[in-house]
């Protein structure tokens, strides 16, 4: 019995754990610039194939792989700031969320045509699939994911609460003219910021494949992301990071204990829910509008 | 633009309908089956647009009402016998119902907020199909035989014709609305919400009229669709048909009737335009709806429209009187 | 009984107090009342709280022998309240001439059901509320922008409509928030004549919010004035004119600007 918790405790981690890697990347630009970038799950599926590409084609090793992976995606998102959302900066959220669908639509197109549809195979950096002890059994490429992202997570706190970098990035996001007047350059810290959560997707993208395989649609976790950014609140990073471990961890108890079908269920229930009754989610910060 | 103004000149409206009704004669079966979907898709357009364009709800479940539309029809009919003439009307209804049941929720909401439970909506209601498989047949679909009026079975040509008197009447429905109080308030209500209250308008009662009609026209479109493509698979009615819809009223032009009608025919046509490039098809829709989102945010029409405006007498006025703020 | 009676009310966003205990009545219909104080004070607050756009934390507010806290905004306005905002809230992509007749729905409103299927009723029912609406457009002047975008025209004409548009509603009070602000000389002085007549002629009570003096003091019979969210005085044009606290609360505004 204990068995089967830590596994589905560990399986509920991971998964969170890809989900709260998305949900920082959604949360980081929507506090930046107020854009909600509905192609983050398309930059996930971009960097599983750019690992691909480098681990598989050119039979690059694994970690020179995903550092390579990171770098060439932040700079896609450098370039898509640049070219299609920073037009968009003051549109209304109608427009950006078409927007960033449409972006999203045009780098799946992209990868369909040199990958085709087929999944590919992603090796896990791991010899061993599989962990015994006693009578539990989990999965290497599981446990290495959550400490990923645990390690992913504590470089960005650090990073903001420390750098000099971090601090503009907050002061950006509380107030633009006030960081301008400051002399901080908001267009660089964009760019960085949009590097940054192009980044968190592309890691996202790299720890997944290897436990779902690498195929065109892998993005549609986003709306999962979505439903853990709202449970923090759209304004909080650590929100983000806590929702999406608990909806990872809610989908996974509920799948074993309830039923497969609700596991399906539950995300976006839990979506509407929050919706209907704190649309600003746990942590975040409602914005009145004055007349 | 000329079918604007046909439209408005009795004559021009009675050469267009000519047009309509004589094309089945000369077009070839595939054409005919391209300018069928165009009407259906120009009724989807249309009740999209009244809720997005004009009452300014985001909505990313229209796939979701067309789904629910074109099931319960089809389920009505085969399952449960009930004639296709009432079965259409019905699975309008059924679908209304369900914007309705979405719209009250969806009271409280705006911009990305709405955006998301629309989303959600969309999924919840894929995995019902799925799931439902002994009513809905699953992932595998089901099929959709056309219908039978007086026992002869419909051919292209006169399910054309259905098709054509239904996306006449909503358009005309459509157009009665918008020049209507309730679609001033729709307008009001994206402008100014505060201003809309001022004057005495219920944001709740507007908003969930708005997600209940626009419902209706995606039901219904998904009951005509059904049995014109002769069948409902589930994997058509996504996220990214609901992008294909609103790029249709984006290209069209956001709140404008006209640019329902227009926008629908530009991009059903566009996989035609397309055709040696089939594989390029997301890309380049993609690249038309940026362009119009950052250039021609107004839409085809909206462009058409800025050559009508009277600009002359404000400045005179304003000249006279200083005004300028 | 009183009209309109603000009884008492206080207004509170969380730390900050809004309003603190405000009162005002209006008598009688016909009254023209105003609400002064330095920027910052609480006026488009106290609007905006009469309306239900905000929720008084305490007080009574009365209009008409009902109470009208906890009505939403929309209830509010049908009951006879109209208001102009302080930064036009115009209906900016539709003409004038629809932003007016939006305003007659309350009156001449006609059932979407007949609309949508185009029945003789609803059409001669609409014939009436554009002929209402110019009506009203040309009270103010404004027939020839009838067909004009309304985001394409100045401030000072949008200020017109929109007090064209609030006509629509029929209203027993208007709640007017800087009516004259963005305006010449000129058009605020025919603004003033025309509320003075709308005023007599039908009666209506008017809480005019300015910043104006020469403007205020002309037009209101009585003058309220806030500061801090508090009432500090009450009375006439001159009364409040030659009040102490009221001269020192607008000079200690004049420091703080200069």
């Amino acid at each position: 019995m204990l068995g089967l918790n830590i596994q589905l405790l560990v399986a509920g981690l991971s998964v969170g754990s890809i989900y709260a890697l998305v949900a920082l990347g959604l949360v980081m630009t929507y506090k930046a610039s107020d854009v909600l970038n509905f192609a983050q799950g398309e930059i996930l599926t971009a960097g599983a194939y750019i690992a691909l590409l480098f681990s598989v084609t050119l039979k690059f090793p694994y970690y020179q792989s995903f550092f390579l992976t990171i770098i060439l995606i932040s700079g896609l998102g450098i370039l898509l700031e640049r070219v299609a959302f920073r037009p968009l900066i003051m549109a209304p959220p109608f427009t950006i969320i078409i927007a960033t669908l449409a972006v999203g639509q045009m780098i799946k197109n992209l990868i369909r045509l040199i990958w085709q549809s087929d999944v590919h195979r992603l090796s896990p950096p791991f010899r061993m699939a599989i962990w015994k002890w006693q009578d539990i059994r989990v999965n290497t490429q599981a446990v290495w994911v959550i400490a990923c992202a645990l390690i992913i997570t504590g470089i960005l706190a650090v990073f903001f609460r420390s750098s000099w970098l971090g601090k503009a990035m907050r002061s950006v996001s509380q107030n633009q003219q006030g960081a301008r007047l400051m002399g901080i350059s908001v267009e660089r810290v964009f760019s960085l910021t949009w590097a940054i959560s192009a980044a968190l997707g592309a890691a996202a993208g790299i720890l997944i494949a290897p436990l779902i395989g690498v195929y065109p649609d892998m993005g549609l976790v986003l709306v999962k992301a979505f439903v853990a950014s709202i449970i923090g609140g759209f304004t909080s990073l650590a929100g983000a990071v806590v929702g999406g471990l608990v909806v990872g961890l809610i989908e996974t108890f509920s799948g074993a204990y309830i039923s497969s079908t609700f596991k399906e269920f539950v995300a976006f229930i839990l979506l509407i829910v929050l919706l209907m009754f704190r649309p600003y989610g746990l942590f975040g910060a409602k914005q009145a509008r004055r007349v | 633009m000329v079918l604007r103004e046909a439209f408005d000149s009795k004559i021009g409206l009675l050469a267009i309908v000519v047009i309509l009704l004589t094309l089945p004669w000369l077009l070839g079966s595939f054409y005919l089956y391209t300018l069928s979907l165009i009407l259906v898709n120009v009724i989807i357009a249309t009740g999209l647009n009244l809720l997005t364009g004009n009452a300014g709800q985001v909505s990313l479940c229209s796939s979701t009402f067309m789904a629910i539309g074109a099931y319960s029809a089809m389920v009505l009919n085969l399952k449960f016998g009930l004639t296709y003439w009432l079965a259409l009307p019905l699975a309008g209804l059924i679908a209304a119902a369900l914007g309705f049941g979405l719209g009250v929720p969806a009271l409280r909401l705006r911009g990305y907020y709405l955006a998301l439970a629309t989303l959600a909506f969309l999924e919840i209601i894929q995995i019902v199909i799925q799931e439902a498989s002994t009513l809905t047949g699953g992932v595998r679909g089901l099929l959709a035989p056309r219908p039978t009026f007086a026992g002869f079975k419909l051919n292209d040509q006169s399910f054309y014709y259905f098709i054509l008197v239904i996306t006449f009447l909503m358009i005309y429905i459509a157009r009665n609305l918008l020049n209507s109080p309730l679609g001033r308030a729709f307008n009001a209500i994206r402008n100014s919400e505060a201003a809309a209250q001022a004057l005495g308008i219920s944001l709740a009662q507007v908003k969930v009229i708005a997600f209940t009609i626009s419902a209706f026209y995606a039901g219904l479109a998904g009951g005509l669709y059904a049995p014109l493509v002769g069948f409902v698979d589930p994997v058509e009615f996504g996220l990214w048909t609901s992008i294909f819809h609103l790029t249709m009223i984006i290209v069209g032009g956001l709140g404008s009737l006209m640019g329902s009608v227009v926008g629908a025919v530009v991009i059903t046509g566009l996989p035609e335009w397309l055709r040696g490039l089939k594989e390029y098809r997301d890309l380049a829709s993609g690249a038309i709806l940026l362009c119009f989102l950052i250039f021609m945010p107004t839409g085809i029409a909206g462009m058409w429209g800025r050559f009508h405006r009277p600009l002359d007498h404000i400045s005179k006025e304003t000249e006279v009187n200083g005004t300028r703020s | 009984m009183s009209f309109f009676a603000v009884e008492q009310v206080s207004l509170q966003f969380g730390g900050l107090l809004a309003l603190r205990k405000v009162s005002l009545s209006i008598p009688n219909e016909g009254e023209i009342h105003g609400l002064i104080g330095p920027n910052g004070a609480g006026k488009t607050s106290f609007i905006n709280t009469i309306t239900g756009i905000y929720r008084c934390t305490e007080g009574r507010i009365v209009f008409r022998g009902k109470d009208l806290v906890g009505l939403t905004p929309h209830q509010i306005a049908a009951r006879g309240i109209g208001r102009t905002f302080q930064n036009v809230e115009i209906f900016a992509d539709q003409t004038v001439l629809i932003n007016v007749l939006t305003s007659l729905h309350l009156h001449l409103g006609h059932g979407a059901w007949g609309s949508a299927l185009g029945l003789p009723r609803a059409r001669k029912a609409e014939r009436q509320a554009r002929n209402e609406a110019m009506s009203l457009l040309e009270m103010f002047g404004l027939e020839k922008y009838c067909d004009v975008r309304a985001g394409d025209l100045p401030f000072g004409i949008l200020k017109r409509v929109e007090l064209a548009r609030a006509l629509g509603t029929r209203p027993h009070l208007l709640l007017l928030d800087e009516p004259t602000s963005g305006m010449s000389e000129l058009e605020a002085e025919e603004t003033i004549t025309l509320l003075r007549r709308l005023v007599q002629e039908k009666k209506i009570a008017l809480l005019v919010v300015e910043h104006n003096m020469r403007v205020i003091m002309n037009l209101a019979e009585k003058l309220t004035v806030l500061n801090y969210g508090e009432k500090i005085a009450e009375g006439t044009p001159d009364q409040v004119q030659s009040n102490p606290e009221v001269i020192s609360a607008y000079l200690g505004e004049e420091h703080a600007n200069a």
